[in-house]
């Protein structure tokens, strides 16, 4: 596959949903599966086959760090590349998150008209990792 | 002292003295001076009555049949030896022979008999006011004790060569079993510190009685007693406070976020509306979604400098700094910068003439304190004008400038500029929409680097700000010393090259074999090294006393325990409650021992 389609976004809050939503499927086209938690996600990887995971950090049931583990070990979520979203926007904390595997880390607020295109990058960056 | 001052007590006297008749006699005579007065027939009775009924003084005939007066004095002596009890002797012997062999055997004084109630009188009225002295004296004494024993912090008063000379009771709680007094042992022994670790002052990790380590702050005071030279050290506890810091920090971050969430959806739906995304919104309705979203932006912005600005102020930013030239990271900066500076008309300039000498920076940190002067110096200038960033060095220092064609700053708001808060005025801040942190930020971050920022003054028109970083070389001459961390931990090094090495060179390496393969150094390091997964802990210490050549070493462990540590003569530090501020202090004082070598 060369073109990012299916994007998968775990979010708790119900209105960041909507915005991811409409950022992703109304500007830019995807295709959008809207989870509401971690363990919604791991029930829906399978059925939805996404091309790019799109994970908030802080949520009530999985952290998004504890999804993203359990994501890995899913018969073709292995090389899936997963950005997470995140309202702490420390440096160091940054960097933490990008060593639990993720491609990329998205800082809140973010801006809905650019999204689309930044988890393009995001994408195509892990699909590089993940063929090398 | 006037007696005005000591108010003379009435006494309470035992008369001693076999003949009633004479014993009568002489309690009425007691009573007559103004005191009470009670008798006893015999020299055992005495002792008996002086146990039981605690007298102030005590008339005794020296000769009964039972006991004699010098037995009934001596015994006295052995009995009451925590006050002093005057015995006065009464005699109608012919010499003075016999007196003085009471007052050689502990009598205070003496009556010849028949006695004479003037001389009696006299005497009673001396002892009265120096008994009643005395109890003054114990009792300020005792005031003292008590302040001194319900300070919470603890206070130990030592000698110069770490003895323990005196200690209050929060001492004895903490770094006693709470029986045991500390007086007459030494500090190292008791506190886990040395005398030079106490007079380091400031924050340092001291050893309770149980083995556990704290973070203490240590106030200390010289003074001397009769020429010999005492330390009087105020101790506290500072495991509260760290507490209550990381409940702060856990807080900050969890409101942070907070707010962060509905702002995210906030400015999520406004950027969708003002970008038409939504569809086209009515002429009018533009610019209000256009104000919405700037002054969403700007809260945002105010969130993020609140943070930062507590975690500087905290001292609990993290900054991973690294060796690197600013040449890339200026490009950097001026490309993030670059959609402001266009939106605002102004051109953005970034002179580099030859390839710069590396520094030790936080590169992220760097492109924040780089966006905050940019930012600041775009917000300044007028469509049209120019904002050029450019570099210099010196042999020790290297300075970025950025200069704006802006109105320039106020000569009288220049000292205040880096400020908390401070804009030139408060239209200024309204107009240009900035939260009056950046450039207290700017400087908490430029300083934590080892640098500074400061405004030039005016050469001519606009604005420039500058920063100065110590080259890196010029880090290593001017320190000597550096600092070897041996850990295979790699989060542990990158912790211990943050603290540190804002304070001399830090290698960090997994273990003795890395060690041994750095380049050889002129000096031998001071060593911080992690026991923990090196084989056996005895062999490897004695590699570091090696490779360290005395410098000092420093065990920076969780896996060691106190008999280990003092068998070796090791420093040690426990990861687990040790912060920045207690590394510093270890570090810091190895590196004056080593500079001190070094020179000499």
């Amino acid at each position: 596959m060369s073109e990012l389609h299916r994007v998968m976004c775990v979010e708790d809050d119900p209105d960041i949903r909507m915005i991811i939503e409409f950022s992703l499927a109304t500007v830019g086209g995807y295709e959008v599966c809207l989870c509401p938690g971690g363990q919604a996600a791991l029930a829906q990887a399978p059925i939805f086959k996404p091309d790019l995971v799109l994970l908030d950090v802080m949520m009530p049931d999985l952290s998004g760090p504890e999804t993203l583990a359990a994501l890995r070990l899913q018969e073709g979520m292995k090389g899936v590349p997963v950005v997470f979203m995140t309202a702490k926007a420390m440096p160091e904390e940054v960097e933490d998150l990008l060593q639990y595997g993720a491609t990329g880390v998205i800082v809140k607020p973010f801006d809905p008209v650019t999204l689309p295109q930044n988890i393009r990058i995001y994408w195509e960056h892990g699909r590089g990792i993940a063929h090398d | 002292m006037p007696s005005s001052l000591v108010a003379t007590p009435m006494l309470r006297v035992l008369v001693a003295d076999d003949i009633e008749a004479s014993r009568l006699h002489l309690c009425q005579l007691v009573q007559d001076c103004g005191h009470q007065a009670f008798g006893v027939d015999s020299g055992k009775a005495a002792l008996a009555q002086i146990l039981a009924q605690s007298p102030d003084l005590v008339l005794l005939d020296l000769l009964m049949p039972d006991m004699d007066g010098f037995a009934v004095t001596q015994t006295v002596r052995a009995l009451v030896s925590e006050r002093w009890l005057p015995v006065i002797v009464t005699s109608s012997l012919e010499g003075e022979q016999h007196f003085i062999h009471a007052l050689q055997g502990g009598a205070d004084d003496y009556l010849v008999r028949p006695i004479n109630p003037a001389l009696l009188e006299a005497k009673l009225r001396h002892y009265a006011r120096v008994l009643g002295l005395q109890s003054r004296l114990a009792m300020l004494a005792q005031r003292q004790r008590d302040i001194h024993d319900n300070i919470l912090d603890a206070v130990l008063t030592l000698d110069d060569q770490g003895q323990i000379q005196e200690s209050n009771l929060a001492a004895l709680r903490i770094f006693g079993d709470g029986t045991q007094r500390l007086d007459g042992r030494h500090c190292d022994q008791v506190l886990g510190a040395t005398l030079a670790d106490l007079l380091g002052q400031g924050e340092i990790a001291l050893r309770r009685f149980d083995g556990s380590r704290f973070p203490a702050e240590l106030a200390l005071s010289q003074w001397n007693e009769a020429e010999l030279l005492r330390y009087t050290i105020v101790i506290r506890d500072l495991t509260e406070r760290r507490r209550i810091e990381r409940m702060k920090d856990e807080f900050l971050a969890t409101v942070s976020h907070e707010l962060r969430t509905p702002l995210t959806s906030v400015l999520g739906a406004l950027g969708l509306l003002a970008s038409g995304a939504a569809g086209a919104l009515p002429k009018a309705a533009l610019p209000l979604a256009e104000v919405a979203k700037r002054n969403g932006e700007r809260l945002s912005r105010l969130i993020d400098d609140i943070l930062d600005l507590t975690k500087l102020e905290a001292k609990q930013m993290v900054l991973q700094m690294r060796s690197t030239t600013l040449d890339a990271l200026l490009r950097e900066a001026m490309t993030a910068n670059q959609g402001y500076a266009g939106r605002a008309g102004v051109h953005l300039k970034l002179e580099l003439t030859a390839p710069s000498p590396a520094v030790r920076v936080d590169t992220d940190r760097f492109l924040q304190v780089m966006a905050n002067l940019l930012s600041n110096a775009i917000k300044h200038s007028a469509a049209g004008d120019t904002v050029s960033v450019s570099l210099d060095w010196s042999d020790t220092r290297l300075r970025v400038k950025v200069q704006d064609q802006g109105p320039g700053i106020d000569p009288k708001f220049r000292a205040r500029l880096f400020e908390k808060f401070s804009q030139a005025d408060a239209s200024d801040r309204r107009a240009q929409g900035g939260t009056g942190l950046g450039l207290y930020i700017t400087r908490m971050l430029v300083e934590r680097m080892g640098g500074r920022v400061d405004v030039e003054a005016a050469s001519g028109p606009g604005a420039c700000f500058c920063i100065e970083l110590p080259l890196i070389d010029a880090l290593a001459q001017r320190a000597g010393p550096w600092l070897l961390h041996i850990d295979n931990d790699l989060d542990a090094r990158l912790r211990v090259a943050d603290w540190l090495s804002p304070l001399c060179p830090v290698q960090g390496v997994a273990d003795l074999q890395q060690a041994r393969a750095l380049p050889v150094q002129s000096q031998p390091p001071i060593i911080i090294a992690d026991p923990q997964a090196q084989g056996s802990a005895d062999e490897f210490c004695k590699a570091l006393q090696h490779l360290s050549q005395g410098r000092g070493v420093i065990l920076f462990s969780d896996a060691v325990d106190d008999a280990f540590v003092r068998r070796l003569g090791l420093l040690w530090l426990q990861k687990a409650h040790t912060g920045r501020e207690e590394m510093l202090g270890a570090a810091r004082s190895a590196l004056v021992k080593a500079n001190q070598e070094h020179r000499s």
